[in-house]
């Protein structure tokens, strides 16, 4: 139960973190926690992230503010992308391509969904390859950050093995979606975010490790500025073809979907739309609280 | 919508803390711990680890607390001029309506 505080602890917010972090860490010692002491501290941070205490303002050095922004909006970024495979897994089959050249507002959204994914991982790729190049310069003469470094390679790695060896087993049975396709699937979605999330966790530690020149951070907080921004029209975009595809296609939207079919076309694009505007909205707040920071900055020089 | 009702719920709980924390720290200053334990002995409720510092942060932020230097990671802290004038405001407030509540109550005769 302690891991689990301790844990829980991380989920506050950076600058709650580095003023009060010490201090609750030595409330656990103190009190052994118990699952009460590990809901109390999540709500505690829920708390700090809608309503950040006024006392917190200075205490996150600049380049450390990016730092948390930038993983936070990686992190968000992951989410998205995950609900993102979800929507084009969905829309990728004849009928809606169908739908989408019958119904010029289904065409115009999928097509304006799929531009801006590609222009918000370009994003991704502009701001974090400065990062990777540094990352991976100092990881010569650094232990841990080698090891840190090579985490993310060996899942992506893994993850890509993974894909190509269900997609070689998809392609010989193409015609049957059997119980055991829909497992398989299933398996690959949940290696798909456990990639994501050692992904995400250990270029965040790396990030905070390593010293960056400051016009890098720049850079890559403004790539994560316009992922942020490409989220949230995506989201709306998203929103906008479940809503014409429910109307102009009842028929297909009703139909079944997912592994197994568990749920209808709606229900599934629905709950990837919620995945969605929970990520776009936690991008927008940490890119806030990023902007915050260098916002000041700008207007003195 | 849920974003406004969420706060209000936090912040209408934070305020209850908050004097909690502030009458502990009227007999001197304390740390977490001590905080934790005093204010279950004064009012029966054990804060978790969230909720104290969470009032404790918000309590500095509007300067009614202050932290002392740290004692090993354990950091004291303080009322303030300010937060003794809070606390006395709030306790006086409370004063009036606990005096009021008992004499309507008493007046009303509400059989039990």
């Amino acid at each position: 139960m302690r891991r689990l505080a301790l844990l829980a602890v991380l989920t506050y917010p950076l600058a709650f973190r580095w003023r009060y972090g010490d201090e609750m860490r030595a409330l656990l010692d103190d009190e052994p926690p118990r699952s009460r002491t590990v809901l109390d501290l999540l709500r505690g941070a829920l708390a700090a992230h809608l309503r950040p205490p006024a006392s917190l303002g200075g205490v996150v050095e600049l380049d450390d503010r990016l730092r948390a922004s930038m993983s936070g909006v990686l992190a968000c970024w992951v989410a998205f992308a995950a609900a993102g495979s979800g929507f084009a897994i969905t829309t990728e089959d004849a009928p809606f391509s169908k739908a989408g050249n019958g119904h010029p507002l289904l065409g115009s959204a999928h097509a304006a969904i799929q531009i801006l994914a590609i222009v918000a991982s370009l994003a991704l790729v502009a701001g974090a390859l400065p990062l990777v190049v540094v990352a991976l310069a100092r990881a010569r003469h650094e232990r841990r950050l080698r090891l840190l470094v090579s985490l993310p390679v060996a899942a992506v790695i893994t993850f890509a093995g993974l894909t190509t060896v269900i997609g070689l087993v998809a392609h010989g049975q193409r015609s049957q979606a059997t119980t055991g396709s829909g497992i398989a699937f299933i398996a690959w979605g949940l290696a798909g975010l456990v990639c994501g999330a050692v992904c995400v966790i250990a270029s965040r530690r790396v990030l905070f490790l390593m010293p960056v020149a400051r016009r890098r951070l720049f850079l890559a907080f403004g790539c994560g500025a316009i992922i942020t921004a490409a989220m949230v029209v995506i989201a709306l975009f998203t929103a906008l073809y479940a809503i014409a595809l429910s109307v102009d296609v009842p028929g297909l939207a009703a139909s079944g979907n997912g592994p197994l079919h568990p749920t209808s076309v709606t229900i599934s694009l629905v709950l990837q739309l919620v995945v969605m505007l929970v990520a776009a909205s936690l991008a927008v707040t940490t890119t806030r609280r990023g902007w915050r920071a260098v916002a000041p900055r700008t207007a003195r020089s | 919508m849920w974003y406004y009702y969420v706060v209000r719920s936090i912040s209408e709980r934070s305020t209850d803390v908050g004097l909690l924390v502030l009458t502990s720290l009227a007999e001197g200053h304390k740390h977490g711990y001590a905080i934790t334990t005093d204010v279950e002995g004064l009012s029966g409720v054990r804060l978790g680890p969230g909720t104290l510092y969470g009032a404790l942060a918000r309590l500095e932020g509007n300067g009614l607390i202050e932290a002392l230097p740290a004692e090993d990671r354990r950091r004291p802290y303080r009322l303030t001029g300010a937060g003794s004038v809070a606390l006395e405001e709030q306790l006086r407030s409370l004063d009036r309506v606990t005096r009021s509540g008992l004499e309507r109550l008493r007046l009303a005769e509400i059989p039990r």
